[in-house]
């Protein structure tokens, strides 16, 4: 495997890494209220 | 606590101006249906189909689409940060940018002064002017997000973020160029690469103008309009990143079966159908999200806009990646159904977000109600209707010329020469702009029910109203 091949590979796995990072924080159970807060905050009066 | 002092008076300008391109984009597309029916509709030198298609899609893309953009974010990012605009002058300079770029597009365009890369047949200088223009539109949606009061963002402004980092990146890679004079230049690609790049260019316009900001919106108004939170922004916050993972490795799509390599073809079909999962995450979103609320579809044109906007792009993404897979590219590609395809994404997805948006915006930057709802319905039904015999008559004008091409003789010959494939056409071509004239006729009325809102002489006092029908 060359180095090229290996930097792909490389990348593939450290944007998997990232990506499943950010499933795991937003899913937290701890950081649900916070997680969910926009969602209502954004229905205040204009 | 003292509300701050919005901008509406950007917001009511933008309207204006994405409502005159809208027309402009949406008449040449009727004219220029016609001419492919009628040969003899087609006056040269400046009024031939081949210049006047890129009119009509910049019109509809730059002019609609981003106008629309401009006018949304503008409105949107001012009330979820709870901040007036980070530069009033700013918005000022990019509305006025904004139209003198569109003209000296549509000017340079009928010249004929072209690139002849699709969705981005504007030359050089007109590249400098809409990055100008960008930058002007991304540093203040940028600067009044950095001011805002909430650390927690609400989904939309992460998908503006997404859109106008994303729109830079995909322009100014695609646009590089090598001036020979002020209306010519070449592509600082060459042959493979150059197709490889404007496909990731042409597929990632399709992500970051056409599905970032339109969900922006989505998210925005079906709360707004129905008086309910989504129902699950973290479900939006997981959809709204493995989109962004997944978009920009499938553009190669649009090169099935061309010299690019094969393992970049794979890596987009595979990345492609991947894509159905954020896309349907957003959908499921919107659906869930009418739990208890379906009366609404009843009771609320707005809330029809944007339930059968979503359900367009339920659908889309599921043709999209349908198409991407090589063997039935083989089969569809360069027929009738390609155009079908992408106008249930413009027709269906984009346009219906954008009229319930303006819809919403109406008495909010007018003061005054909605001048008649029985009209807005009527839009409703004839966009859809409109929109679904454009799109279903060349779905099925796609597979018979696809079946006609594809039909062969025991000897091998083919069975059909191209001029028979093409005389098939014809009726489906008279369905396009019979659905195309009935689209055109709703927006007729889109645009005459706000000029009579705007006319009225009742004000509300606050801008409560909401869309009850």
């Amino acid at each position: 495997m060359d180095w090229a091949s290996i930097l792909y590979l490389g990348v593939t796995f450290g944007l998997f890494a990232v990506f499943a990072l950010i499933v795991v924080r937003t899913y937290n159970k701890k950081s649900k209220d916070r997680n969910e807060s926009a969602k209502y905050r954004m229905l205040d009066d204009d | 606590m003292e509300k701050p002092s919005y901008n509406t008076d950007i917001v009511r300008s933008f309207v204006t101006w994405s409502l005159v391109w809208g027309l402009v984009a949406v008449l040449v597309g009727v004219i220029v249906s016609l001419q492919m029916v009628n040969p003899d509709l087609n006056f040269g030198p400046y009024l031939t189909f081949g210049r006047l298609r890129p009119i009509h899609t910049n019109a509809g893309i730059y002019g609609w689409g981003v106008g629309t953009i401009f006018a949304t974010f503008l409105f949107m990012v001012q009330r979820l940060c709870k901040q007036p605009l980070w530069s009033d002058k700013l918005a000022k300079f990019q509305l006025w940018f904004f139209n003198a770029t569109i003209i000296a597009s549509a000017v340079t365009l009928l010249l004929g002064y072209t690139t002849s890369k699709e969705y981005h047949e504007m030359e050089w200088p007109i590249d400098v002017m809409v990055v100008i223009l960008w930058v002007a539109f991304a540093i203040n949606i940028i600067m009044t997000i950095i001011k805002r009061k909430d650390e927690q963002m609400y989904i939309s402004l992460w998908y503006m973020m997404a859109a106008l980092i994303g729109v830079a990146i995909l322009y100014l890679v695609n646009a590089a160029a090598v001036p020979a004079s002020l209306f010519k230049s070449y592509s600082a690609y060459a042959g493979t690469n150059d197709a490889n790049v404007h496909w990731w260019f042409g597929h990632n316009a399709v992500a970051m103008a056409l599905t970032a900001p339109p969900l922006a919106m989505f998210y925005y108004f079906l709360p707004k309009s129905t008086g309910v939170p989504i129902y699950s922004h973290r479900l939006s916050i997981i959809a709204f990143w493995s989109l962004i993972f997944m978009y920009l490795w499938t553009g190669a799509h649009h090169l099935l079966w061309t010299p690019v390599p094969d393992w970049i073809q794979t890596l987009a079909m595979a990345f492609s159908v991947m894509l159905i999962a954020p896309s349907w995450g957003s959908v499921i979103n919107g659906y869930l999200s009418m739990n208890g609320q379906w009366h609404q579809m009843k009771e609320n044109y707005l809330v029809k806009f944007l339930i059968l906007g979503i359900t367009f792009y339920g659908l889309q993404t599921l043709q999209g990646p349908m198409q991407s897979i090589r063997s039935f590219s083989a089969f569809i590609h360069y027929t009738d159904w390609v155009p079908a395809h992408i106008h249930m994404g413009t027709m269906g997805w984009v346009s219906m977000i954008s009229f319930a948006s303006i819809y919403f915006l109406a008495p909010r930057i007018y003061g005054r109600e909605i001048y008649s709802i029985p009209l807005a319905n009527l839009h409703f039904w004839l966009a859809l209707i409109g929109q679904l015999i454009w799109s279903i008559s060349l779905w099925v004008a796609g597979v018979l010329q696809a079946g006609m091409w594809n039909a062969m003789n025991d000897d091998g010959s083919l069975t059909y020469t191209f001029m028979e494939t093409m005389v098939e056409m014809y009726p489906y071509w008279w369905a396009r702009v019979i659905g195309g004239a009935i689209y055109f006729a709703g927006i007729l009325i889109f645009v005459y029910n706000l000029y009579m809102t705007v006319r009225k002489k009742e004000t509300i006092p606050s801008t409560t109203a909401e869309g009850r029908a």
